[in-house]
Protein backbone atom coordinates (compact mmCIF):
# COMPACT_ATOMS: atom_id res chain seq x y z
CA UNK A 1 0.00 0.00 0.00
CA UNK A 2 1.26 3.09 -0.90
CA UNK A 3 2.37 5.54 2.04
CA UNK A 4 1.99 9.23 2.08
CA UNK A 5 3.48 11.66 4.25
CA UNK A 6 2.32 15.15 5.05
CA UNK A 7 5.08 18.04 5.93
CA UNK A 8 2.53 19.60 8.58
CA UNK A 9 5.14 22.73 8.77
CA UNK A 10 4.52 23.18 4.97
CA UNK A 11 0.98 22.79 4.81
CA UNK A 12 -0.81 25.41 4.68
CA UNK A 13 -4.45 23.93 4.56
CA UNK A 14 -5.66 25.51 1.47
CA UNK A 15 -7.62 22.02 0.81
CA UNK A 16 -6.63 21.95 -2.88
CA UNK A 17 -5.31 18.32 -2.30
CA UNK A 18 -8.74 17.37 -0.40
CA UNK A 19 -10.83 18.90 -3.47
CA UNK A 20 -8.51 17.68 -6.41
CA UNK A 21 -7.79 14.29 -5.26
CA UNK A 22 -10.44 11.43 -7.08
CA UNK A 23 -10.72 8.97 -4.51
CA UNK A 24 -11.06 11.04 -1.22
CA UNK A 25 -7.68 10.14 0.61
CA UNK A 26 -7.06 13.39 2.69
CA UNK A 27 -9.79 15.42 4.68
CA UNK A 28 -9.15 18.96 6.36
CA UNK A 29 -8.55 18.87 9.80
CA UNK A 30 -10.23 22.37 10.59
CA UNK A 31 -9.26 22.99 14.14
CA UNK A 32 -5.66 22.30 12.70
CA UNK A 33 -5.83 24.01 9.84
CA UNK A 34 -4.01 21.07 8.22
CA UNK A 35 -4.60 18.05 5.50
CA UNK A 36 -4.47 14.90 7.33
CA UNK A 37 -4.55 11.36 5.23
CA UNK A 38 -7.83 9.01 6.00
CA UNK A 39 -8.04 7.12 2.95
CA UNK A 40 -4.45 5.51 2.05
CA UNK A 41 -5.90 2.30 0.81
CA UNK A 42 -7.58 4.40 -2.30
CA UNK A 43 -4.80 6.20 -3.49
CA UNK A 44 -3.27 5.28 -6.90
CA UNK A 45 -0.32 7.65 -7.16
CA UNK A 46 -1.24 9.81 -9.80
CA UNK A 47 0.22 12.40 -7.83
CA UNK A 48 -2.44 15.17 -8.65
CA UNK A 49 -2.28 16.06 -5.17
CA UNK A 50 1.71 16.87 -5.40
CA UNK A 51 0.65 18.88 -8.66
CA UNK A 52 -2.01 21.24 -6.96
CA UNK A 53 -0.12 21.72 -3.52
CA UNK A 54 1.34 25.03 -3.45
CA UNK A 55 3.73 24.31 -0.61
CA UNK A 56 5.06 20.93 -1.83
CA UNK A 57 4.21 19.59 1.57
CA UNK A 58 3.20 16.02 -0.18
CA UNK A 59 5.47 12.72 -0.28
CA UNK A 60 4.17 9.24 -1.57
CA UNK A 61 6.32 6.51 -0.53
CA UNK A 62 7.65 3.63 -2.86
CA UNK A 63 5.19 4.46 -5.62
CA UNK A 64 6.24 3.58 -9.59
CA UNK A 65 7.48 6.56 -11.09
CA UNK A 66 6.18 7.10 -14.34
CA UNK A 67 9.31 7.50 -16.85
CA UNK A 68 9.62 11.47 -17.69
CA UNK A 69 11.98 11.58 -20.92
CA UNK A 70 10.49 15.09 -21.34
CA UNK A 71 12.47 16.98 -18.42
CA UNK A 72 15.98 14.82 -19.81
CA UNK A 73 18.30 18.30 -19.56
CA UNK A 74 20.78 16.95 -21.99
CA UNK A 75 18.15 15.99 -24.71
CA UNK A 76 16.27 19.21 -23.92
CA UNK A 77 19.31 21.02 -24.68
CA UNK A 78 20.33 19.44 -27.72
CA UNK A 79 16.43 20.26 -29.00
CA UNK A 80 16.59 24.00 -28.69
CA UNK A 81 18.46 24.34 -31.69
CA UNK A 82 15.94 22.35 -33.69
CA UNK A 83 12.26 23.80 -32.06
CA UNK B 1 28.65 17.96 -33.11
CA UNK B 2 30.51 15.63 -35.10
CA UNK B 3 28.26 13.65 -37.78
CA UNK B 4 30.05 10.27 -38.24
CA UNK B 5 30.16 9.28 -41.70
CA UNK B 6 29.59 5.83 -42.95
CA UNK B 7 29.95 4.84 -45.69
CA UNK B 8 29.84 1.35 -47.59
CA UNK B 9 28.03 -0.10 -51.00
CA UNK B 10 24.13 -0.30 -50.40
CA UNK B 11 21.28 -1.96 -52.01
CA UNK B 12 17.64 -0.16 -51.69
CA UNK B 13 16.24 -3.90 -50.74
CA UNK B 14 19.11 -4.43 -48.09
CA UNK B 15 18.58 -3.51 -44.64
CA UNK B 16 21.94 -2.14 -43.57
CA UNK B 17 23.49 -3.99 -40.72
CA UNK B 18 24.85 -0.53 -38.66
CA UNK B 19 22.30 2.35 -39.64
CA UNK B 20 24.98 4.58 -37.70
CA UNK B 21 23.83 7.04 -34.11
CA UNK B 22 23.45 5.38 -30.86
CA UNK B 23 21.08 5.35 -27.73
CA UNK B 24 21.53 9.04 -27.73
CA UNK B 25 20.46 9.70 -30.89
CA UNK B 26 17.47 7.63 -30.75
CA UNK B 27 16.46 9.49 -27.29
CA UNK B 28 16.92 13.03 -29.36
CA UNK B 29 15.01 11.56 -32.48
CA UNK B 30 12.16 10.72 -29.60
CA UNK B 31 12.06 14.04 -28.47
CA UNK B 32 11.86 15.76 -31.51
CA UNK B 33 9.03 13.53 -32.60
CA UNK B 34 7.38 14.33 -29.37
CA UNK B 35 7.26 17.78 -30.25
CA UNK B 36 6.06 17.77 -33.72
CA UNK B 37 3.35 15.15 -32.45
CA UNK B 38 1.95 17.54 -29.98
CA UNK B 39 2.26 20.34 -32.16
CA UNK B 40 0.44 18.39 -34.64
CA UNK B 41 -2.32 17.40 -32.20
CA UNK B 42 -3.10 20.90 -30.97
CA UNK B 43 -3.40 22.04 -34.79
CA UNK B 44 -5.54 19.43 -35.37
CA UNK B 45 -7.58 20.78 -32.46
CA UNK B 46 -7.54 24.12 -33.44
CA UNK B 47 -8.60 23.63 -37.18
CA UNK B 48 -11.29 20.91 -35.94
CA UNK B 49 -12.35 21.53 -32.70
CA UNK B 50 -14.09 18.77 -30.99
CA UNK B 51 -13.92 16.68 -34.39
CA UNK B 52 -9.97 15.87 -33.90
CA UNK B 53 -11.23 13.75 -30.89
CA UNK B 54 -13.19 11.58 -33.20
CA UNK B 55 -10.17 11.81 -36.10
CA UNK B 56 -7.92 10.35 -33.84
CA UNK B 57 -9.81 7.82 -31.65
CA UNK B 58 -10.71 6.64 -35.36
CA UNK B 59 -6.75 6.01 -35.85
CA UNK B 60 -5.93 4.75 -32.71
CA UNK B 61 -9.15 2.21 -33.26
CA UNK B 62 -7.81 0.84 -36.62
CA UNK B 63 -4.45 0.40 -35.02
CA UNK B 64 -5.64 -1.56 -32.26
CA UNK B 65 -7.52 -3.71 -34.14
CA UNK B 66 -4.65 -4.04 -36.87
CA UNK B 67 -2.58 -5.21 -33.19
CA UNK B 68 -5.30 -7.62 -32.29
CA UNK B 69 -5.52 -9.51 -34.67
CA UNK B 70 -2.03 -10.71 -33.41
CA UNK B 71 -3.22 -11.70 -30.02
CA UNK B 72 -5.09 -15.12 -29.10
CA UNK B 73 -9.19 -14.35 -28.73
CA UNK B 74 -10.64 -14.58 -25.38
CA UNK B 75 -13.81 -13.72 -24.40
CA UNK B 76 -12.13 -13.62 -20.94
CA UNK B 77 -11.21 -9.84 -20.02
CA UNK B 78 -8.51 -10.16 -17.47
CA UNK B 79 -6.93 -12.56 -20.27
CA UNK B 80 -7.43 -9.74 -22.98
CA UNK B 81 -5.76 -7.61 -20.66
CA UNK B 82 -3.18 -9.41 -19.79
CA UNK B 83 -2.16 -9.78 -23.38
CA UNK B 84 -2.70 -5.81 -24.16
CA UNK B 85 -0.26 -5.51 -21.74
CA UNK B 86 2.23 -7.32 -23.44
CA UNK B 87 1.68 -5.84 -26.43
CA UNK B 88 1.55 -2.31 -25.36
CA UNK B 89 4.88 -3.30 -23.27
CA UNK B 90 6.82 -0.74 -20.72
CA UNK B 91 5.95 2.88 -22.31
CA UNK B 92 2.32 2.16 -21.83
CA UNK B 93 2.57 0.42 -18.32
CA UNK B 94 -0.76 -0.65 -17.13
CA UNK B 95 -2.87 -2.14 -14.52
CA UNK B 96 -6.22 -3.23 -13.26
CA UNK B 97 -7.25 -0.95 -10.57
CA UNK B 98 -9.94 -1.22 -8.06
CA UNK B 99 -11.30 1.21 -5.27
CA UNK B 100 -10.05 -1.07 -1.74
CA UNK B 101 -13.69 -1.68 -0.64
CA UNK B 102 -14.66 -3.61 -3.80
CA UNK B 103 -13.81 -6.78 -4.40
CA UNK B 104 -13.24 -8.04 -7.94
CA UNK B 105 -11.40 -5.76 -10.67
CA UNK B 106 -14.91 -6.28 -12.74
CA UNK B 107 -18.17 -5.10 -12.46
CA UNK B 108 -21.19 -6.51 -14.64
CA UNK B 109 -24.18 -4.11 -14.53
CA UNK B 110 -27.28 -4.60 -17.23
CA UNK B 111 -25.41 -6.66 -20.08
CA UNK B 112 -21.67 -5.11 -19.67
CA UNK B 113 -18.87 -5.33 -17.83
CA UNK B 114 -16.88 -2.99 -16.86
CA UNK B 115 -12.96 -2.31 -15.66
CA UNK B 116 -10.81 0.63 -13.87
CA UNK B 117 -7.57 0.79 -15.48
CA UNK B 118 -4.55 2.45 -13.98
CA UNK B 119 -2.15 3.83 -16.90
CA UNK B 120 1.46 4.88 -14.97
CA UNK B 121 3.74 4.83 -18.06
CA UNK B 122 2.07 6.44 -21.51
CA UNK B 123 4.09 7.87 -24.05
CA UNK B 124 1.33 10.21 -25.29
CA UNK B 125 1.39 11.86 -21.30
CA UNK B 126 5.20 12.45 -21.94
CA UNK B 127 4.62 14.03 -25.47
CA UNK B 128 2.00 16.33 -24.15
CA UNK B 129 3.92 17.20 -21.08
CA UNK B 130 6.87 17.83 -22.71
CA UNK B 131 4.76 20.44 -25.35
CA UNK B 132 3.16 22.20 -22.78
CA UNK B 133 -0.32 20.37 -23.46
CA UNK B 134 -3.01 19.60 -21.34
CA UNK B 135 -3.94 15.71 -21.14
CA UNK B 136 -7.14 15.05 -21.95
CA UNK B 137 -7.29 16.52 -25.32
CA UNK B 138 -7.17 14.73 -29.07
CA UNK B 139 -4.38 13.00 -28.59
CA UNK B 140 -5.14 10.93 -25.39
CA UNK B 141 -7.76 9.78 -27.40
CA UNK B 142 -5.36 7.99 -30.21
CA UNK B 143 -4.50 5.71 -26.94
CA UNK B 144 -8.35 4.75 -26.15
CA UNK B 145 -8.92 4.53 -29.59
CA UNK B 146 -6.23 1.79 -29.55
CA UNK B 147 -7.08 0.15 -26.61
CA UNK B 148 -10.88 -0.27 -27.74
CA UNK B 149 -10.00 -1.59 -30.65
CA UNK B 150 -7.64 -4.16 -29.30
CA UNK B 151 -10.33 -5.17 -26.93
CA UNK B 152 -13.41 -5.11 -29.89
CA UNK B 153 -10.68 -6.94 -32.00
CA UNK B 154 -9.55 -10.28 -29.02
CA UNK B 155 -12.88 -10.33 -27.67
CA UNK B 156 -15.13 -9.80 -30.77
CA UNK B 157 -17.06 -7.54 -28.52
CA UNK B 158 -18.18 -3.26 -28.64
CA UNK B 159 -16.16 -1.87 -26.17
CA UNK B 160 -15.74 2.00 -25.02
CA UNK B 161 -12.93 3.50 -22.70
CA UNK B 162 -13.87 6.75 -20.55
CA UNK B 163 -11.47 8.89 -18.53
CA UNK B 164 -12.07 8.87 -14.84
CA UNK B 165 -9.05 11.30 -13.74
CA UNK B 166 -5.95 12.14 -15.12
CA UNK B 167 -2.59 12.82 -13.38
CA UNK B 168 1.26 13.67 -14.03
CA UNK B 169 2.19 10.07 -12.84
CA UNK B 170 -1.13 7.99 -14.03
CA UNK B 171 -4.60 8.24 -15.15
CA UNK B 172 -7.05 6.34 -14.65
CA UNK B 173 -9.81 5.01 -17.12
CA UNK B 174 -12.66 2.47 -16.72
CA UNK B 175 -12.81 -0.10 -19.73
CA UNK B 176 -16.92 -0.97 -20.81
CA UNK B 177 -17.46 -4.27 -22.79
CA UNK B 178 -20.86 -4.57 -24.36
CA UNK B 179 -21.49 -8.14 -24.64
CA UNK B 180 -23.16 -9.41 -27.80
CA UNK B 181 -20.47 -8.93 -30.70
CA UNK B 182 -19.72 -5.59 -32.70
S1 LIG C 1 -1.78 10.50 -5.69
FE1 LIG C 1 -3.82 10.77 -6.59
S2 LIG C 1 -5.10 9.26 -5.53
FE2 LIG C 1 -3.21 9.47 -4.32
S3 LIG C 1 -3.66 11.02 -2.80
FE3 LIG C 1 -2.77 12.12 -4.54
S4 LIG C 1 -4.51 12.76 -5.80
FE4 LIG C 1 -5.26 11.19 -4.38
S1 LIG D 1 -2.65 21.22 -1.10
FE1 LIG D 1 -0.76 21.21 0.13
S2 LIG D 1 -0.90 23.05 1.38
FE2 LIG D 1 -2.97 22.69 0.59
S3 LIG D 1 -3.96 21.48 2.22
FE3 LIG D 1 -3.06 20.01 0.77
S4 LIG D 1 -1.02 19.54 1.63
FE4 LIG D 1 -1.73 21.40 2.63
Amino acid sequence: MVKINVDEDACVGCGSCVEDCPNDVYELDKEHGKTVVVNEADCMACLSCHEICPSQALEHEDIHVAKRLYIDRKVNKALEKII
Amino acid sequence: MEIEDIRGNFKPELIPKETGGDIDDYEEALHVLMKFIGSMSSALEQVSGRGANAIVYQAGKRMGHEAGKLMEKTDDVEKALWEMGEVLGKEFYFEMWKPSDQEGYTIESNGETSVKLLFSDCVVRQALRRTGLPQKGPLCYLLYGYMVGAVEEVMDIKGKLDIDHIGPNACLKTLTIKWGGK
